[in-house]
């Protein structure tokens, strides 16, 4: 019996720069959408390696690809742009940049050298991020593009993100990671799309490392050689990624691989955790000026919250009235974050803050009323999913706070938007889960406690001339209670009065109003005065469109076929009901059909029900709801048809016939 | 502050005052003071400023505090607080803009913020616009701008709009300078009226021009667009010599072709087949181009660079033509008032031998766009030839209701149960086509038909089919789209009868109804002509039971008619027409206009009751 060699040989690159030949122009094989496509790549191949430097190590990351432009349209990805991070004086550095345009010219391949330069096309993006770009030259319809650059960086703890999926086609998309056995690093997939190749190999490894100098000695030279982990993805034949409504982020949905240091072992013995275990994140938290320090200073708003605390004994009522407090004395300036930005003290002075500095005053000024509040780490929606296993920091991007109420009831709090009931996160925060920041780190399901809920009662009459008047109350509930406040805060209230006028312009509605507009707690209501004209002169036969012109159902589900699952972040509720009185002299020709449709798995439904209650009187229920807030690309079909049918039974009409 | 200022605003410019100081020929500094009382969250975007600078323009300061409803000082900016950002346009290869920004917004209402900037600039072909009020819904209690100017740089200027009593005071200052300057107050918030001008285009401003100026040491008048012209031809003569291999290439490729306009054709094919436009802004390139050298080397240029060297190419084509500036994909240059008003270049060709005046216009940045047609990008408006003569103002092509088509035959076929499919052929001519060719350029298969679904009137459907032919061949450009439609549900069958709705793709919206008298005129910019013809397949064993009446409605602001007969085979055949003309009426005839396009969207909604024959 032999024991398999400790060192494993590694795959051969699957490209190499400079080796476009005619045959490479030929059609090549449909495995994709890739002839439709304006471009597609051919080959993006991305390694990274950590070596030694001078004193520290160094991340080297190569990056080659090669791709066909196949339209006009695909001019753009002749551009290629390279972001560099930049941080305490120090900056990622491209070097080795070279670029080739193949064209096939009578039936010949020609080669335009790329000459960029590197002085003109820097862009400093922000504090901590350039970018670099450059275009390549020649470029025709039907060309062949391709570039080969490095960056060095002297961020160990970032080994180089990749992606493998784009906007257009990828034929071949593969990314190595090389990571000598003294550094570990977390490794974080993302994306839906099966990987052809996913491998770990252990190779041998070794570079130079000059240690760092002390006091007048130079540094000693040094040969390190071991053995190193080679990580290995590839993802081929790849389609166009296209964006569907109801996602979360592209970044969900795009296959991409991650990573964040873990530790580091340099003499075998001495494993180190840098992070990613939760304890070594939470005392760093803890401590951390910008984060634990930040709410353990002295509460700018803590004489408030000791007049709170006297004032109203019962925990639940004094937090509301706390959430309250906060959000009137800051403002969130629609930046999400998981530190603040400045001195809880200052932020308070300045009414302003990010979402970290809003929320960590929120957990700030609970505790000192009192109550036992908690930070609790979010990833927003837009930020992307997290993984549980994982408490690494960049994971998220948000915080919020968690308060433990009596009889082991909880309650999360947000105090970024005024319009936000107690206990109540707002869309952006219903992402799976949150971590809770104290010692045990415990995660904490992020669900939404409400729904978005639309209500609607309507009563009309037909008048003898055969047109209907009446009157129409549309309550908003939860979230869509939420996103109407929005809507008003961010124009007026006769704005919005003046678009939903619009939007019933049929039914010439009058006398629009309000309803509970401040009392984030109770639906948001819009009562109005609806009149909808019959035809001209004496018909015998009225056909009324109760609810298609109302329109109490839409379908936002256009397109026939999905690749990644919808997600509506909350359940949803629909629900219309109408009251319609006949005067003398009319009777009911013809009533739509009463129908109950679901579902598989209790997943939503849709009922429709009319009936005359008298002889002068018929009523409508129609309702659509929507239980999960997620559905997988197999319950897509379903979930459309569903759509389908409640809008079309809600566009059926009641006919009606004068006597 | 007064009450009447508070309506309908959602912020108050208490007191913005503008000043712009001519140091000389070749040096400004513009000082701006603004405070502005937030009175809602709609008005917060005032809450923040952003200074913009580049290569030729530096902020000497950049000052900031707010107030809160009392007047006592919340904060003041500190040098931490200003945030200093790219101005990255996301398609530049590179661009030399940037911006100082702060953001002073608070959570409680109402609140007063004050920003205060200079900007000194070595760029003097800029002067300022005032116009102080240029949102909706935001009132102005006080403005004022006061310019300086040396005696021997007299400011050009042009009033616009000013309130009665509102008037230039001049005034000489020492050191040799001239002030002119400008005061109003009290302007209540606007309201956005449907079918108005923009809000730019009413409120009270001034514009103002150098009479002479200098961008990195090149010196220029500005009295005439003759003179501004001849400074664009002089800092840009010069650039327009290739490389031999491309002079034999172009030499060839014409060698056969006696006609001039092939000719023509011929080098403007062969530039969009081997070039690209890469966006490059940077310092005096905003207005000198690259040589034609580098692009012939690069296959890539700017406007100016793609343009100056397809100019060199018709040159060496024996093809004479000229740069022309336009403002592109905005509202068209005041010609009474010659300034540096332009953001793009095209070329324009006249052909020598054509037996009465004829011109051809290229767009070259584009590597699509058909052979001579200038789109709503740069049709219908001025622009300026550069010509060794100097600039000399023409009207780049017009393009009016009758090149402007839309033409649309359907024939849907509706089952008992009340499903339909639809077959539908929509010829589009001018710039009625100008956002599908876009359509057919950038996206591919997949992307068209997601994009023609999300904007498809239906709830409930499904596209069979879906393709674009283009005609070049004539003047104005033509697209055909052909459309096939699967339409469950297309008509809503209640027992024994069904309801559909014969104008399945064409309706038009009403107006919403207008509080109060209206303030703006109507400015009816986009002339176009639509037909629709659809011919519907009524199932069998249904007959109409009742019909939409016909309507032709003949107004001043265009011409509608719609009908349905029914036709012997037992189709039913729809017609409707719409004519609009480029027009503009004054606010009295809004009633008028409001009651014209109510009828329409009421024509357009009309609905065919059809019963079963046999109940």
């Amino acid at each position: 019996m032999s024991l398999p060699a400790l060192a494993q040989k590694a795959a051969a690159p699957p490209i190499k720069f400079g080796t476009v030949t005619k045959a490479d122009f030929e059609a090549l094989p449909v495995a994709t959408d890739s002839t439709a496509a304006p471009a597609e790549y051919l080959c993006d191949y991305g390694t990274s390696k950590i070596v030694g430097g001078n004193g520290d190590f160094k991340v080297v990351f190569e990056r080659t690809a090669r791709l066909r432009i196949h339209q006009k349209a695909g001019y753009e990805y002749a551009t290629v742009r390279v972001p560099l991070y930049v941080r305490d004086g120090k900056q990622e550095r491209v070097s080795s940049l070279k670029g080739l345009t193949y064209n096939l010219t009578d039936g010949r391949v020609t080669q335009t050298k790329l000459v960029a330069d590197p002085q003109v096309a820097k862009e400093k993006l922000d504090k901590n991020h350039v970018q670099f770009s450059f275009t390549m030259p020649d470029v025709r319809e039907g060309s062949i593009i391709e570039f080969t650059y490095s960056v060095t960086s002297d961020f160990i703890f970032n080994l180089q993100d990749w992606q493998f999926e784009h906007e257009i086609p990828v034929r071949w998309s593969e990314y190595r990671a090389n990571i000598p056995q003294f550094y570990s690093y977390k490794t974080i997939t993302r994306g839906y799309l099966p990987f052809a190749v996913q491998e770990s190999l252990t190779v041998p490894y070794s570079t130079s490392f000059t240690s760092a100098g002390e006091g007048l000695a130079p540094g000693v030279n040094s040969q390190i050689a071991g053995l190193a982990l080679q990580l290995r993805w590839v993802l081929k034949d790849v389609p166009a990624f296209r964006e569907e409504p109801f996602m979360t982020t592209e970044r969900d949905y795009l296959r991409s691989v991650h990573f964040e240091l873990a530790g580091t072992n340099f003499s075998g013995n001495d494993y180190h955790d840098v992070t990613g275990k939760w304890d070594a994140l939470w005392k760093l938290l803890q401590q951390d000026e910008e984060f634990g320090n930040a709410i353990s200073a002295t509460a700018p708003l803590a004489a408030e919250a000791q007049a709170l605390k006297a004032r109203y004994p019962d925990p639940k009522v004094r937090a509301a009235a706390v959430l309250a407090l906060v959000q009137r004395s800051i403002k969130y300036n629609d930046q999400p974050a998981v530190f603040v930005s400045q001195p809880l003290r200052r932020s308070v002075e300045r009414h302003s803050g990010n979402a970290a500095d809003v929320n960590l005053l929120l957990v700030q000024t609970l505790r000192a009323a009192g109550l036992e509040a908690t930070p609790l780490l979010i990833s927003t929606r837009s930020h992307g999913m997290v993984q549980t296993d994982l408490p690494v920091i960049t994971q998220f991007n948000y915080v919020a706070a968690h308060v433990a109420l009596p009889n082991n009831t909880e309650v999360l709090l947000d105090a970024t938007e005024p319009s936000l009931p107690f206990g109540v996160l707002p869309e952006r925060c219903l992402n799976e889960q949150g971590c809770l920041a104290n010692a045990a780190g415990r995660w904490v399901p992020l669900k939404s406690s409400t729904a978005y809920t639309e209500l609607w009662t309507t009563h009309l009459r037909l008048t003898p001339e055969g047109d209907l008047q009446g009157n129409t109350k549309l309550e908003y509930a939860g979230y869509a209670g939420l996103q109407a406040r929005r809507q008003i805060r961010h124009s007026s209230s006769a704005e919005y009065l003046a678009s939903l006028g619009h939007r019933w312009s049929e039914w010439q509605p009058s006398k629009l109003q309000l309803l509970n507009p401040d009392s984030v707690h109770k639906p948001l209501g819009v009562a109005m005065d609806l009149t909808f004209a019959g035809p001209e002169g004496k018909a015998e036969l009225l056909y009324l469109p109760l609810l298609k012109s109302l329109g109490a159902v839409t379908n936002p589900f256009t397109s026939e076929d999905r690749r990644y699952p919808v997600n509506f972040g909350m359940p949803h509720e629909y629900t219309s009901l109408v009251t319609l009185t006949l005067p003398a002299g009319y009777s009911v020709q013809e009533m739509p059909s009463s129908v109950a449709l679901s579902l598989p798995n209790n997943g939503g439904r849709f009922l429709y029900q009319v009936s005359q209650t008298t002889p002068e009187t018929v009523q409508l229920v129609a309702r659509l709801q929507l239980l999960k807030v997620e559905y997988s690309p197999s319950e897509y079909t379903a979930l459309r048809a569903l759509h389908q049918q409640a809008t079309a039974k809600c566009a059926e009409m009641l006919v009606v016939r004068r006597k | 502050m007064a009450s009447e200022l508070r309506e309908n605003a959602h912020a108050v410019i208490r007191e913005v005052d503008e000043t712009f100081l001519v140091k000389s020929v070749g040096r400004t500094v513009q000082t701006v003071r603004r405070a502005v009382t937030i009175l809602d969250e709609a008005g917060s975007h005032y809450g923040r400023e952003l200074v913009v600078y580049d290569q030729l323009n530096s902020v000497n300061y950049f000052r900031g505090s707010v107030y809160d409803a009392e007047g006592r000082l919340l904060r003041s900016l500190r040098a931490a607080d200003i945030k200093d950002i790219a101005l990255s346009d996301g398609f530049s290869l590179a661009n030399d803009g940037r911006g100082r920004t702060a953001d002073l917004r608070q959570p409680v209402y109402p609140y007063t913020v004050e920003f205060e900037y200079e900007v000194a600039s070595t760029n003097t072909l800029f002067y300022p616009t005032w116009r102080p009020q240029y949102d909706e819904e935001v009132a102005v209690e006080h403005a004022s701008f006061r310019v300086l100017a040396p005696i021997n740089l007299p400011l050009r200027y042009q009033e616009h709009d000013l309130p009665s009593g509102v008037a230039l005071r001049k005034s000489t200052q020492p050191g040799g300078l001239e002030a002119y300057e400008w005061q109003l107050s009290n302007l209540p918030a606007t309201e956005e009226e449907a079918d108005g001008p923009p809000i730019g285009e009413i409120t009270p401003r001034v514009y103002t021009a150098p009479s002479s100026f200098e961008v990195q040491g090149h010196t220029g008048m500005l009295t005439s667009w003759q003179t501004l012209g001849q400074w664009n031809y002089e800092l840009n003569q010069g650039r327009d010599e290739l490389p031999e291999a491309v002079r034999t290439k172009i030499a060839a490729l014409v060698q056969q072709e006696p006609d001039e306009r092939a000719r023509i054709r011929k080098v403007y094919e062969w530039l969009q087949a081997n070039t690209r436009y890469v966006s490059v802004q940077l310092g005096i390139g905003g207005w000198q181009t690259f040589p034609a050298s580098s692009v012939a080397s690069n296959g890539y240029g700017d406007c100016k660079a793609l343009t100056n060297y397809c100019q060199a190419l018709l040159k060496a084509a024996s093809l004479p033509s000229y740069c022309a500036l336009v403002r592109a994909d905005a509202p068209d240059i005041r010609t009474d008032f010659p300034s540096q008003q332009f953001n793009h270049v095209v070329l324009c060709v006249p052909l020598q031998k054509a037996a009465k005046p004829d011109t051809v216009w290229l767009e070259c940045t584009s590597q699509t766009n058909p052979f001579g047609y200038m789109s709503s990008f740069t049709g219908n408006r001025h622009a300026l030839l550069i010509t060794p003569q100097g600039g000399k103002l023409v009207r780049t092509p017009q393009y009016g209701a009758p090149d402007n088509r839309r033409e649309r035959r359907t024939d849907v076929y509706v089952d008992a149960t009340g499903n339909a499919t639809a077959s539908i052929f929509t010829r589009r001519t001018g710039l009625e086509q100008d956002m599908y060719a876009q359509l057919t350029h950038a996206l591919n298969p997949a992307d068209q038909k997601k994009y023609i679904a999300e904007h498809l009137p239906f709830s409930n459907f499904s596209i069979s089919k879906l393709a674009y032919t283009a005609d070049q061949r004539a003047t104005v450009p033509a697209l055909t789209e052909t459309l096939g439609l699967t339409l469950p549900g297309w008509a809503s069958v209640s027992g024994k009868r069904a309801f559909l709705t014969p104008n399945l793709l064409s309706r038009w919206s009403a107006l919403p109804a207008t509080v109060g008298e209206r303030r703006t005129p109507i400015w009816l910019d986009n002339a176009f002509t639509y037909t629709d013809t659809v011919r519907i397949h009524v199932p069998a064993g249904f007959r109409p039971e009742s019909l939409p009446t016909p309507v032709q409605l003949t107004t001043a602001f265009g011409t509608y008619s719609s009908q349905l007969q029914p036709l012997p085979d037992g189709t039913l055949l729809y017609v409707r027409r719409l004519l609009m003309p480029r027009t503009r009426f004054a606010p009295s005839d809004y009633p008028a206009y409001r009651e014209f396009r109510r009828k329409i969207s009421a024509a357009d909604k009309a609905q065919v009751v059809l019963v079963k024959t046999d109940a």
